[in-house]
């Protein structure tokens, strides 16, 4: 199973790279929100001193640290996969014997992955000397126990938009429903507006949905911010929706295959 | 020993959603949508032995590609069952998997960006062949397609023809023992078509394994296969040896003429004219097979003839002429 990765890792790496251009102005198009966000919130927070206690420095440090979780736990599953099934090449993936998104959509994800990142990085440097953010608050404990939050984050984001993907077996309109989807988490992950900021009914919701921990989450534990409690809530909510996203999706799938017509020759 | 593939009232009906053209039309399918059933395969029968290569003959849109995903597991059928090395194919049980193939004309085994060497040694990977393995079967078949040149560049800068190659040697890296081939030779030229011939042969004399393939080229099926099925319209017309079918199909040639002076000429004495969509410029006779040679020269002697090819009917309109007169 190792080498399987290991080879499926030399195919995928070497394919991101013969699209590492298209790859930058992804990364761009990725970037703009947040950084819109962050420029928005930092000079209304000027203005005024503070939003609902948010002062102008929690801005910058939210947003600063956003632009690297959002990295680290979103994918694109469904523009790498749902015209495969559209258009039948899914069927030379589905007579392998591997599973077709859980070992090469996969990889193929975490190799765009970490060259997004590498692209990512200049960029944050230049946006951290612009904006000079102070990272007082954050403590080597609270990064230490975010990375699993993010890894499992990742790959709850990744079942349920394959699960989404998966759809396509039934619908053309795949891309629509996963628009929506994306809607749901810019507005309950924290990404639109840090939760606090939002009305206590929708914080309420987010603290058990999936989408928080992709974001709002990792962050405010990064940066010292949340109580013990709180932190275990957190693990305890993405060991269930782990398990959740898992049922989901291998239910979708295989329910799914059985649609598939395998158009085309 | 049961048999290697067995297949038990196999159907698969598809529901293919249609409307007229035009806006109103439009506006009414986004509200009730209807469907038209297609019967793409109809209670299939047949049973293959281990070793055997079977030809799967039929017309465009008979259903034998639909049998061909059916059988590798592509496909879930409507009804009807499929027992293939004692694997139900649509399981897509992994073991099964990798004791099969399934080649078809498109690209599908290699990755398009990157050379095919990687994706063969992914393959290898994949199939958990262990180097030894691996090697022996790629230098197998490196000298029977001459793989090796190819194997450096991008498969998208490869010619139609390399890349089948590059195909078929990447669906056999793992030695199936039951190969699916839907058109392995298409778009090859004459040589191509011969080589791989010969190479699947050389497989199944070698390995023992039995193989269902489906091609334009008859030719194809007579250097290949003893036995033949024919499907027309979803259902099977005819499952027997190659001799027999051949008794039963007339055998004919098409003339095709080129005529230097005008096409005034009445082709009608000498052969039933038919009409040849991919060649407007000559115009077709059909002729008995032992008459040939005869009529062949009673139209140098008669007519200005520029041009002059004798060439074999098309698998569908035998088939067509067969099963449905």
């Amino acid at each position: 199973m190792f080498l399987i990765f290991k080879r499926l890792w030399q195919v995928n790496w070497a394919e991101q790279w013969q699209y590492r251009a298209n790859l930058l102005m992804y990364l761009f198009y990725w970037l703009v929100s947040p950084i819109i966000y962050l420029a928005v919130w930092t000079s209304i927070a000027n203005v005024k001193g503070s939003v609902n206690g948010f002062t102008a420095n929690d801005f910058i440090t939210y947003y600063m640290v956003l632009l690297i979780c959002d990295q680290m736990t979103s994918n694109i599953v469904i523009h790498t996969f749902a015209y495969k099934i559209q258009d039948g090449t899914l069927s030379g993936e589905l007579i392998k014997p591997i599973h077709p998104l859980l070992t090469n959509g996969l990889v193929n994800n975490i190799a765009f992955k970490v060259l997004t990142i590498m692209g990512l990085l200049p960029i944050w440097i230049i946006l951290f000397f612009l904006f000079k953010p102070n990272f007082s608050g954050v403590a080597i404990t609270g990064v230490l126990l975010s990375i699993p939050i993010m890894v499992v984050a990742f790959f709850i984001g990744y079942l349920l938009s394959a699960a989404i993907t998966s759809l396509a077996f039934w619908t053309t309109r795949v891309y629509s429903i996963h628009e929506f989807y994306f809607a749901l988490i810019l507005l309950f992950s924290g990404q639109f507006v840090p939760l606090p900021l939002m009305p206590k009914l929708i914080q309420d919701i987010a603290q058990y949905l999936p989408f928080q921990l992709f974001l709002y989450f990792p962050i405010q534990l990064i940066l010292g911010k949340l109580s013990t409690d709180q932190i275990i809530l957190g693990y305890v909510m993405a060991g269930v929706w782990l398990v959740i996203a898992i049922v989901t999706f291998n239910w979708v799938w295989r329910q799914g295959v059985k649609q598939y017509s395998a158009v085309g020759a | 020993m049961s048999a290697t593939i067995q297949v038990d009232q196999l159907s698969k009906t598809y529901k293919v959603p249609e409307r007229k053209g035009g806006f109103g039309a439009a506006v009414r399918s986004f509200f009730k949508r209807k469907y038209k059933e297609v019967k793409a395969v109809q209670e299939v029968n047949f049973t293959i032995e281990r070793g055997e290569i079977v030809g799967f003959l039929g017309p465009n849109g008979a259903g034998k590609t639909t049998t061909l995903k059916m059988l590798s597991g592509l496909l879930h059928p409507t009804n009807g069952k499929a027992n293939v090395l004692g694997f139900t194919p649509w399981e897509l049980k992994q073991e099964y998997l990798r004791s099969i193939t399934l080649v078809m004309g498109q690209r599908n085994r290699l990755s398009w960006d990157i050379p095919a060497a990687d994706s063969f040694l992914l393959n290898q990977a994949i199939y958990r062949l262990s180097d030894d393995e691996y090697k022996k079967t790629y230098k197998e078949l490196d000298e029977l397609l001459e793989l090796e040149p190819l194997m450096k560049k991008p498969v998208r800068n490869l010619s139609l023809g390399e890349r089948m190659k590059c195909e078929i040697a990447a669906g056999l890296l793992h030695r199936p023992k039951v190969l699916f081939l839907d058109e392995p030779t298409i778009g090859l030229d004459i040589t191509g078509q011969v080589r791989i011939r010969e190479f699947l042969r050389e497989y199944n004399k070698r390995t023992g394994a039995t193989i269902l393939l489906t091609s334009h080229y008859m030719a194809d099926v007579t250097a290949l296969c003893e036995r033949i099925i024919i499907i027309h319209h979803g259902q099977l017309k005819y499952d027997g040896g190659i001799t027999n079918l051949s008794k039963k199909i007339a055998p004919f040639k098409l003339i095709g003429v080129m005529l230097a002076e005008s096409n005034s000429h009445d082709l009608s004495k000498y052969g039933t004219p038919v009409q040849n969509e991919e060649d407007w410029e000559k115009r077709y006779i059909q002729v008995k097979a032992e008459d040939v040679t005869r009529i062949t020269s009673r139209l140098l002697a008669d007519l200005p003839i520029h041009d002059i090819t004798i060439a074999d009917p098309p698998i569908e309109d035998v088939i067509e002429q067969a099963f449905n007169s």
